[in-house]
């Protein structure tokens, strides 16, 4: 397996005194895509938010190509190469698609331009869109903008909250495609998907949580095959 | 509808529109209505006095060093005020801002008394262009104002710090996550919305008089304007206070002058119950 580029040993974390996931650890091989599954309450969305520096870690380390991160505020782990998608509230809905790629581009704007070419050629849907405020476009069409924001600034590691929530099922094949697609450019992508299916269908590695910690690490067509898994989180069988 | 009420309107409204974009930039920063923009007005006016009658700066100095002291005032009071109460609901911060607009008032009362202040400007006839009437000072009001909101104009739409003041407006956690540093953005904005209280001062100075109260009278009409045009929506804000200063204006056609104040608070009370959201403000659903 190669060296991974995002490291996570021991972290916890929560909010105010209240511990929501702990003793995690996990890491993230460049070029690989990671899928976390578990139940609602399960300490997923947290861990993310924790290792873009969303929240900070009441314990534990986070490094992303060797630099230690944990502890960083989320302007300055924008900086470490590591891209944060949120679930929720991931476009500026007052401002242009045009405006909104360029944020993503914010910490070095030199390369703005060349960057936001890249992504309308990877999303061409969105080029005529350039000048329509973020807030009036579709859910499937928002998404892009916030993949293609993160993806501005070239990162080597992308955090996806639930890429596929509230999309059409059309939208949600798409978007698994697009998360390869990125991916095959060498980007490691940990994802969190309530799509448990689809998300281990499109990751090499798979993450099972439950209350607050990581209770399965497999390869993903291992975690698809497994009987517990399957009828624990999977629904019916694939 | 005589020209002259239209005359009347649009100084109404160049005096309350720049003060209604700064009072919706700082909403939109800080997320709670400030009703210390009173007291920052009232300093922004004694400053320029200061400058201009006891230091004998010509006018347009004393305006410049009012709007940089103004400036300073509204960052020390986010400073040493309303920062260490970041995490207060927006009701306590509301109130604790009249508090601030009480204390700089009061220490204005205890430099300068409560007597009634005036620039040292030439007096000059006014204008006139047929049965309409208008003063220098007023029309310096109206470009001055327009200047100001053409330049808010430009500095949200085309520049970098604009651009950042928008976004951590929209979203500041998304802002944060794209590496904008959100305090930079707040400690701008703070400063840019204290020079143009401090310019609204001025024009209240020149328009009416200078007193420790003449911020507080001005907040009522300022904050009616703001939520007329969508609280939050510096652009909202402009359209806001045209439409209060020809409401104003229409008013005193059927009622005394001294009734002129309560339109806002109309305003206020007809949009809470119809159209919460103002004019350019859009309704947020919450899943």
């Amino acid at each position: 397996m190669p060296e991974p580029i995002l490291s996570v040993a021991g972290l916890r974390s929560g909010y105010g005194r209240t511990v929501i996931c702990d003793d995690i650890s996990l890491s993230v091989a460049a070029g690989r895509i990671t899928c976390i599954i578990g139940p609602n309450g399960a300490g997923k969305s947290t861990l993310l938010k924790t290792i873009a520096g969303v929240i900070r870690p009441m314990a534990g380390s986070v490094r992303v190509g060797g630099v230690e991160i944990a502890g960083e505020l989320a302007a300055q782990v924008a900086r470490s190469g590591m891209a944060y998608v949120p679930q929720e509230a991931n476009i500026f809905r007052a401002l242009t698609t045009h405006e909104n790629l360029a944020m993503g581009g914010w910490i070095d704007e030199s390369r703005t331009k060349d960057a936001r070419d890249k992504v309308y050629a990877m999303f061409p849907d969105l080029a005529p869109l350039a000048k329509v405020p973020a807030g009036n476009l579709s859910g499937g069409q928002r998404q892009m903008v916030a993949f293609g924001m993160a993806l501005m600034l070239e990162p080597r590691v992308l955090l996806l909250d639930e890429p596929s929530a509230g999309l059409s099922p059309l939208m949600v094949a798409q978007m698994f495609e697009t998360v390869r697609r990125v991916n095959s450019e060498g980007v490691a992508i940990l994802m969190v998907e309530q799509n448990a299916v689809q998300g281990l269908k499109s990751a090499h590695e798979g993450i099972v949580m439950a209350s607050g910690r990581i209770v399965l690490q497999k390869p993903a067509k291992d975690l698809l095959t497994s009987a517990d898994v399957s009828e624990l989180y999977l629904g019916s069988r694939t | 509808m005589s020209l002259q009420i239209l005359i009347n309107a649009l100084v109404n409204a160049a005096l309350i529109a720049p003060p209604a974009m700064a009072f919706s930039l700082l909403f939109g920063i800080l997320r709670f209505p400030n009703f210390a923009i009173g007291g920052y007005i009232t300093v922004g006016a004694f400053a320029a006095y200061t400058l201009n009658v006891p230091l004998g700066l010509p006018l347009p100095l004393a305006t410049a060093g009012a709007m940089a002291f103004t400036g300073l005032v509204v960052w020390l009071a986010h400073v040493l005020v309303f920062k260490p109460m970041e995490g207060q609901s927006a009701v306590t911060l509301l109130v604790v801002s009249i508090a601030v607009t009480l204390i700089l008032e009061s220490v204005i009362r205890l430099f300068y008394s409560a007597d009634v202040r005036g620039f040292d400007i030439p007096l000059q006839r006014p204008y006139r262009i047929g049965e309409m009437r208008i003063t220098k000072e007023q029309i310096e009001i109206i470009v001055l104002a327009v200047a100001m909101g053409t330049g808010l104009h430009l500095l949200l739409r085309y520049t970098r710090i604009g651009r950042a003041m928008r976004a951590v407006a929209d979203n500041p956690m998304l802002a944060s996550i794209r590496g904008v540093d959100a305090a930079r953005v707040t400690t701008f904005t703070t400063v840019l919305c204290g020079a143009i209280f401090g310019l609204t001062g001025v024009f209240a100075g020149l328009d009416l008089v200078i007193e420790p109260l003449v911020g507080w009278n001005l907040t009522i009409p300022i904050f009616a304007a703001a939520i007329l045009g969508g609280i939050g929506s510096p652009y909202g804000a402009i359209l806001g206070a045209i439409v209060l200063g020809l409401a104003e204006e229409l008013t005193i056609l059927v009622l005394p002058s001294t009734y002129k104040i309560g339109v806002g608070f109309v305003i206020i009370a007809v949009l809470l119950l119809v159209r919460p959201q103002g004019l350019f403000g859009t309704v947020e659903i919450k899943k």
